[in-house]
């Protein structure tokens, strides 16, 4: 004891000599899921955002100031005028997280990689879609790369072709699956070069310190990032805890400066007590997809009964306990054009913030189901999580009181679930969407016929033509319109039943500052910085 | 003495026979366990390639390709099994450029190191728990061990650990709240994990001594004489311990591989997270691979008590 209060005094006395000292720049952020990998090329997992939007950059990235697409490795590039060859000029003198030269080739290797089928790359369709030659190439890699349209015409030089022009090819660029890839590493230590903080070269503002699996990983900055003056942090731990309750203690109690997940039951409290809430609009749409293939849901008046029966807002308020706007669409607001959002005139499609029973009645009983006589019991379906749970017993407890229906409710994990719903077994099901990219066509393209994600298996001849014609338009303000109208047919048929905009939310303390967390939200850390 | 060795040989052989018997039966098991463990997994829907969102045909078609998925069910078990004998648990399905061994490799010394504390504790806590509350029969020491035991047991562990962590790290900040970079680190986790074995063992202790010390050899050794304590030392600890070692064996198993729900909630990076996380992933080689390991070291642990079996009781005979 005596020891310890010597010690203690020790402490006191230096502290009052030393001049207080400038902020350290370090940061842990908890993060609640373990990502299954890192690779860019591979992974299409929302929970390795964190890691890959901070140590990779490709061509074009996000502003850390607004969020507006602002260029990345690329300084500069031309469009031709039929809008499908891109020419990126790259940065002079780029170089990887070991210090050896980066150049157009690279991008190249990237691409080549993910057209192998043996990598497994899980958003290989971004290229399959676009990239002339692509799709050729990935189902028989004997026809020779020089077929894809992908090329390094010199060190700094890189030319994408495209099958037909796509104006939003810029925001898909975005995605880490477009970043390089070191070909000297990845040849090294084939899939194992993401294991190993030593192997995993990367390129954007921050590189790997440490790989602790399961527990967490640690970045430094990167020296040799193109930008690296305005990179402040010295070191981000990003830390793995699964239990939200474990890492809200270690948050409020100072252990950690900010965490990705709030468990909804604390926002309230926290967000009266101001401890760091910070919620940024989010390009996503929480909704239950409707079985349009299936009776009842075939008829589009039943969907309309349904998704005017929901009181939104109770369940965004008591339900969630979030703040979030009621979705009147599954397209969420967020895509601006000259200060106008796509969603600015869109209409509500007769859905109302709280629930219109009369007109829900009015629509079922003219789909032939008066007072909810002679409709079949239904089941709604959820995948096993507490507040999905929680959002459909509210939901099937509100639609069977206003329409006088008998509901079913089942729930699966996962991976079961989500099986059965894409092999159309269900009748309602719980699902929605976050945009890859921040731009309509993320949306859209889920409801075309035939769609990997159009589960909802919603088919309209007038939309898909309007939806293929506004993929290929070259102007960005023609293609505005033509998205509207798309938008417009689609959301009046209600293949799903929208429920709210979502918004991201997670906790940070006050004395970090200057990161910024995009609609996709990709939490960006280059800019930020500890306040002293 | 020529008699002597002659019994002696017979007894080696004996025990040779037994060991090259148990080994047998021990493989055979194991060889069930994977196989059961194998269909169990085929059976339940879903695969290992489900993820947030539906990635197309074509991408689904070469990832089942990679990972050999597209064999028929008898050579992807036999492949399994090949890589087995060669301590080769496989790639994982969904951890990209994982394998199960580094799992293994990555979490057991985390899981192993914690589970070790865990069990001296529970040992250290528990016997005496049960032999205070044995002797002390019906008085208010055996009352109160009792009563705690009875608190330990029924309290779940995962209401124990975040209790704990509220009281003693949250609210007095004498304790990590998370993790175990420290030593501090473990005392809440060992607490947590440790408090259900603590509370089963005393009691079985106490009843297993409250049965002996009944016993006629007991009477017998009192009444030559012998002082209290030695016949409880000497006569009644001995015998009371033989079913305290019997469940020693899965626990000490269960406590090693690591605990899912207070790893989970300590964010300890051990095993038990992914023998309960693969399941729903469908990480088919890491199911396999947790469970394949978790039975050969609960099967090792029961061979090992029944070797201690003869240690205890010179009643016990292998055969």
């Amino acid at each position: 004891m005596k020891k310890f209060l010597l010690l203690m005094l020790c402490l006191m006395m230096a502290a009052a000599v030393l001049p207080a000292a400038a902020a350290v720049q370090e940061i842990t952020y908890a993060l609640a899921n373990e990502p299954d990998g890192i690779d860019p090329g591979i992974t299409n997992n929302s929970f390795a955002s964190p890691i890959l939007n901070n140590v990779f950059e490709g061509l074009v990235t996000y502003s850390t100031e607004d969020g507006s697409l602002i260029p990345g490795e690329a300084e500069d590039w031309t469009i031709s005028d039929d809008g499908t060859v891109y020419t990126f000029t790259l940065r002079e003198g780029l170089k990887w997280s070991d210090g050896s030269d980066h150049t157009a080739k690279d991008y190249v290797y990237a691409m080549q990689r993910i057209l192998d089928p043996n990598t497994g790359a899980r958003y290989v369709d971004f290229l399959l879609g676009y990239v002339a030659g692509a799709a050729e190439y990935y189902e028989d890699n004997s026809i020779g790369f020089d077929t894809v349209g992908v090329k390094a015409l010199d060190d700094r030089t890189l030319e994408m072709t495209l099958i037909a022009p796509a104006p939003y090819w810029l925001d898909i660029l975005t995605m880490w699956t477009f970043s390089p890839v070191q070909e000297a590493t990845v040849a090294a230590n084939g899939d194992r070069w993401t294991a190993s903080a030593d192997a995993y070269v990367t390129n954007g503002p921050f590189k790997m310190s440490e790989i602790n699996l399961g527990e967490s990983f640690v970045l430094v900055k990167n020296p040799y990032y193109y930008d690296a003056e305005e990179v402040n942090l010295e070191k981000v731990t990003f830390r793995f805890i699964p239990d939200l309750g474990t890492s809200l203690m270690a948050y409020e109690n100072g252990n950690i400066d900010g965490m990705s997940n709030i468990p909804s039951a604390d926002m309230p409290r926290l967000k009266a007590e101001d401890a760091g809430v910070v919620m940024t609009p989010s390009y996503g749409t929480v909704w239950y997809d409707f079985n349009c293939a299936k009776a009842p849901f075939d008829n589009v008046l039943v969907r309309k009964a349904f998704s005017m029966a929901v009181d939104r807002t109770a369940i965004i308020e008591d339900v969630v306990q979030t703040e979030a706007d009621p979705a009147f669409s599954f397209m969420a607001p967020g895509y601006v054009i000259d200060g106008e959002d796509l969603m600015d005139t869109a209409s509500d499609n007769d859905i109302s913030d709280e629930a219109d029973i009369e007109g829900a009645q009015a629509a079922l009983a003219e789909a032939g189901y008066p007072n909810g006589e002679g409709f079949p019991e239904i089941t709604l379906s959820y995948y096993s999580n507490e507040t999905v749970g929680k959002v459909v017993e509210a939901l099937a407890r509100q639609l069977q009181d206003a329409l006088n229906i008998s509901i079913k409710i089942s729930n699966a994990d996962w991976a079961v679930y989500y099986d059965e719903h894409v092999a159309g077994n269900y009748d309602i099901g719980a699902m929605g969407w976050s945009g890859d990219y921040v731009h309509p066509m993320t949306f859209l393209q889920i409801f075309t016929t035939g769609d990997a994600n159009n589960n909802v298996f919603y088919s309209n001849a007038e939309y898909d033509a309007l939806v293929k014609q506004a993929a290929n338009m070259t102007d960005a303000e023609e293609a505005f319109e033509v998205m509207r109208e798309a938008e417009a047919i689609a959301a009046a048929e209600y293949p799903v039943l929208p429920l709210y905009y979502k918004a991201n939310t997670m906790l940070m303390h006050d004395n970090i500052d200057g990161y910024f967390v995009t609609p996709s939200n990709a939490l960006l850390l280059k800019t930020a910085y500890v306040e002293d | 003495m020529r008699q002597h060795t002659k019994k002696r040989k017979g007894e080696e052989r004996f025990m040779a026979k037994f060991l090259l018997k148990r080994m047998a039966m021990m493989l055979l098991t194991l060889f069930m366990i994977t196989l059961l463990t194998f269909i169990l997994m085929h059976a339940v829907p879903g695969g290992p390639f489900t993820g947030e969102k539906q990635v197309s045909k074509a991408v689904m078609d070469a990832l089942n390709e990679k990972y050999k998925l597209n064999d028929p069910l008898w050579k992807q078990f036999f492949d399994y099994v090949g890589g087995l004998l060669r301590f080769d648990l496989g790639p994982s399905f969904k951890y990209q450029g994982k394998t199960v061994n580094d799992f293994i490799e990555n979490g057991l010394p985390y899981s192993a190191k914690l589970g070790s504390i865990t069990l001296v504790f529970v040992l250290i806590a528990s016997i005496p728990m049960g032999i205070v509350s044995a002797l002390k029969n019906g008085k208010w020491q055996d009352m109160l061990l009792m009563a705690l035991a009875t608190v330990g047991v029924t309290i779940p562990s995962f209401v124990v650990a975040t209790a704990l962590i509220y009281v003693f790290s949250f609210k007095l900040g004498w304790t990590p709240v998370y993790g175990v970079d420290t030593w501090q680190g473990y005392i809440l986790p060992v607490i947590a994990m440790g408090g259900y074995s603590v509370s089963f063992l005393a009691r079985l202790m106490r009843s297993s001594l409250l049965d002996v010390m009944g016993q006629d050899y007991i009477r017998t050794a009192r009444a030559k004489g012998i002082s209290e304590t030695r016949v409880i030392v000497k006569h009644a600890l001995r015998n009371a311990l033989i079913p305290v070692v019997t469940v020693l064996g899965p626990t000490v198993a269960n406590l090693l591989t690591g605990s899912f729900v207070i790893e989970k909630i300590f964010a300890i990076p051990g095993m038990g997270g992914y023998f309960v996380n693969s399941v729903t992933q469908r990480d088919y080689t890491t199911i396999m691979g947790m469970t394949v390991f978790y039975a050969a070291f609960l099967i090792a642990m029961v061979f090992i008590v029944d070797l201690f079996y003869c240690l205890i009781d010179p009643r016990i005979k292998y055969d």
